[in-house]
């Protein structure tokens, strides 16, 4: 007789307990994206369910709030969004920079060092994220540093840098030192070794990690509701700001988009490393 | 040969990496700095007093409150994690798994404003639940739902579940089919096989789990800020509120410190329980 966790035949209570408990948690999880999936599709001008008749409205209104750009307003949309794109862009280029050689040492050298290191790039995860904004906050504000978009991009680089150096890890994990020295006896110099062959096989590790850096900034809340200021505000500010009294439509349209772009990317990601290496 | 990894080609390529966390490490030490100082709003001298300050009931219910709440919701976040857990390790369909893989990831990553007003669409006052019961005529006017503790409850357990359920998934996949058929061959119920098998080989990883989604809802912000209104001062809020308002910058810095030290001592305390009770089951 086979025997599992979760019994297919039989297994009466206990069978029936582990399934609705996980559907509770797959409705907890699922039920607002779903809800406001569905609410951006409304024709009404309130947020009143069910909506009473279908649109695309507020998807047309974004797209105008996107193309009629106000120059007026230092806040609008799509200077918050380009803010946002350019941070994330930039924090992945770096996080993922400043892994790769890290990942590299890590996994030819001393085990100790090896656990040691990882731990420390382990803690800005477990760190509470408002004591991380405040302290930047704080230290931005006493050294009255002006130094623009970096007050958002640095605190992000730390915030993904656990994630992009687990992926680049366990990328480095498959590659001994053989394929290097093969390269080395062909005539490479040590860096080309490196370069030409150790990269190319960490590929899609390495990816992941640019992904995963891309969608933590991008959504990234916490830290920059504490380092955003009035030139240099990202997409979630800008929405917060906007809903802070009241939800209307149409932001609800824009969120759509956002969710979108998210599960496409994770889709990505899970694709990239696929059975490899956990995402945590 | 060359291809040794040299002390000076480790440090040069591990360089960059520490630079980038270095910022990391200077705002750690900085916050405790600053909880030290005798200035609220600049580092001048050294004082308790901004902790002194913090005795009082006012700063006690808040952490009563923080504590209490992270802890009602890593509980339903692990009723619910293990059932999801068992259910995504039992998937044999690689489509089905990846679906739940994301449904369950998407809550972590996902800009939590979206979240936020997937809440507020479902149990505002005119929200989707609201609607339905008063549609059907169980109630009469809204229950309010949102903008106290229960929302920022179901808040807080959607945005953990994920930190909970991986961990616990590869905990899942290291139990081995033996043990299970074992007990269920000597007639075992599957409740049973349950309670006296699965949970004590997956015992180090509970409380693992567990230990991390306490330490993350207890430094919530986002969550109690959009969903808690103003009514529900979790800790996060309360410091927020030093440092905006208030201007109180070293009590602010010294509310983190102890915010900090309280999610440190769960942590331990769970790596002590796990090591407690697993030594209980070799014996």
């Amino acid at each position: 007789m086979r025997v599992d966790l979760l019994p297919t035949e039989g297994g009466g209570t206990y069978r029936f307990v582990i399934i609705l408990l996980a559907i509770c948690g797959i409705l907890i999880s699922s039920l607002p994206v779903i809800v406001v999936t569905i609410m951006s599709f409304s024709a009404a001008d309130n947020t009143g369910f069910p909506p009473e008749a279908l649109s695309l409205r507020w998807y047309s209104e974004v797209i105008a709030m996107f193309t009629t750009e106000d120059a007026n307003s230092a806040q609008s949309v799509v200077s918050s969004t380009i803010t946002s794109l350019v941070v994330a862009v930039i924090v992945m280029v770096i996080s993922t920079g400043v892994c790769i050689p890290l990942a590299y040492v890590l996994a030819r050298g001393d085990r100790r060092i090896r656990s040691g290191m990882e731990l420390l790039f382990t803690l800005p995860l477990v760190f509470p994220l408002v004591i991380l904004g405040i302290a930047f906050l704080l230290i931005a504000e006493s050294l009255r540093l002006d130094i623009g978009i970096w007050r958002i991009i640095i605190p992000h680089v730390a915030l993904v840098l656990p994630f992009v150096l687990r992926n680049c890890l366990s990328a480095m994990s498959g590659i001994s030192l053989e394929v290097e020295e093969a390269a080395v006896s062909l005539g490479a110099s040590p860096l080309r070794a490196i370069w030409d062959i150790v990269i190319p096989m960490m590929k899609a590790g390495i990816l992941a990690g640019l992904i995963f850096a891309l969608i933590i900034s991008f959504n990234e809340f916490t830290i920059t509701f504490f380092m955003y200021t009035v030139d240099v505000s990202t997409l979630p500010i800008w929405m917060y700001s906007r809903t802070v009294s009241s939800l209307d439509p149409s932001t609800l349209a824009l969120s759509v988009f956002i969710i979108v772009a998210d599960v496409v990317l994770i889709v990505l990601v899970d694709k990239l490393i696929a059975g490899r290496a956990s995402l945590f | 040969m060359s291809l040794q990894l040299t002390k000076s080609k480790a440090l040069a390529f591990s360089l960059p990496a520490l630079i980038a966390i270095l910022p990391f490490l200077g705002a750690c030490f900085y916050i405790f700095r600053f909880s030290i100082s005798g200035e609220q709003s600049r580092i001048e001298g050294f004082s308790i007093q901004p902790y002194v300050d913090l005795m009082t009931p006012y700063f006690g219910r808040t952490v009563w409150l923080t504590l209490r709440l992270a802890f009602i919701a890593t509980i339903l976040a692990m009723l619910m994690a293990v059932p999801l857990a068992f259910l995504l390790t039992s998937l044999r369909s690689p489509f089905a798994r990846r679906s739940l893989t994301i449904v369950i990831l998407l809550p972590l990553i996902l800009n939590l404003l979206v979240q936020a007003y997937g809440w507020i669409l479902l149990l505002g006052p005119s929200g989707v639940l609201n609607s339905t019961l008063r549609s059907f005529g169980i109630i009469e006017r809204p229950i309010f739902l949102l903008f106290n503790e229960t929302g920022v409850l179901l808040g807080l357990v959607q945005t953990s579940l994920p930190l909970a359920v991986f961990p616990i998934v590869s905990s899942v996949r290291g139990i081995s089919r033996e043990h299970l058929e074992a007990a269920s061959s000597l007639g075992a119920s599957h409740w049973r096989i349950f309670f006296d098998v699965t949970v004590p080989l997956l015992r180090p990883g509970l409380f693992g789990a567990a230990s991390i989604v306490f330490a993350f809802n207890a430094s919530a912000f986002a969550i109690p800020l959009l969903l808690g209104g103003r009514r529900v001062q979790m800790m996060g809020i309360a410091i927020r509120d030093m440092i905006s308002p208030l201007f109180n910058w070293s009590g602010a810095a010294a509310a983190g410190m102890i915010l900090i030290f309280v999610t440190m001592i769960t942590m331990l305390f769970a790596a002590w329980l796990a090591r407690i009770t697993s030594e209980k089951v070799e014996r």
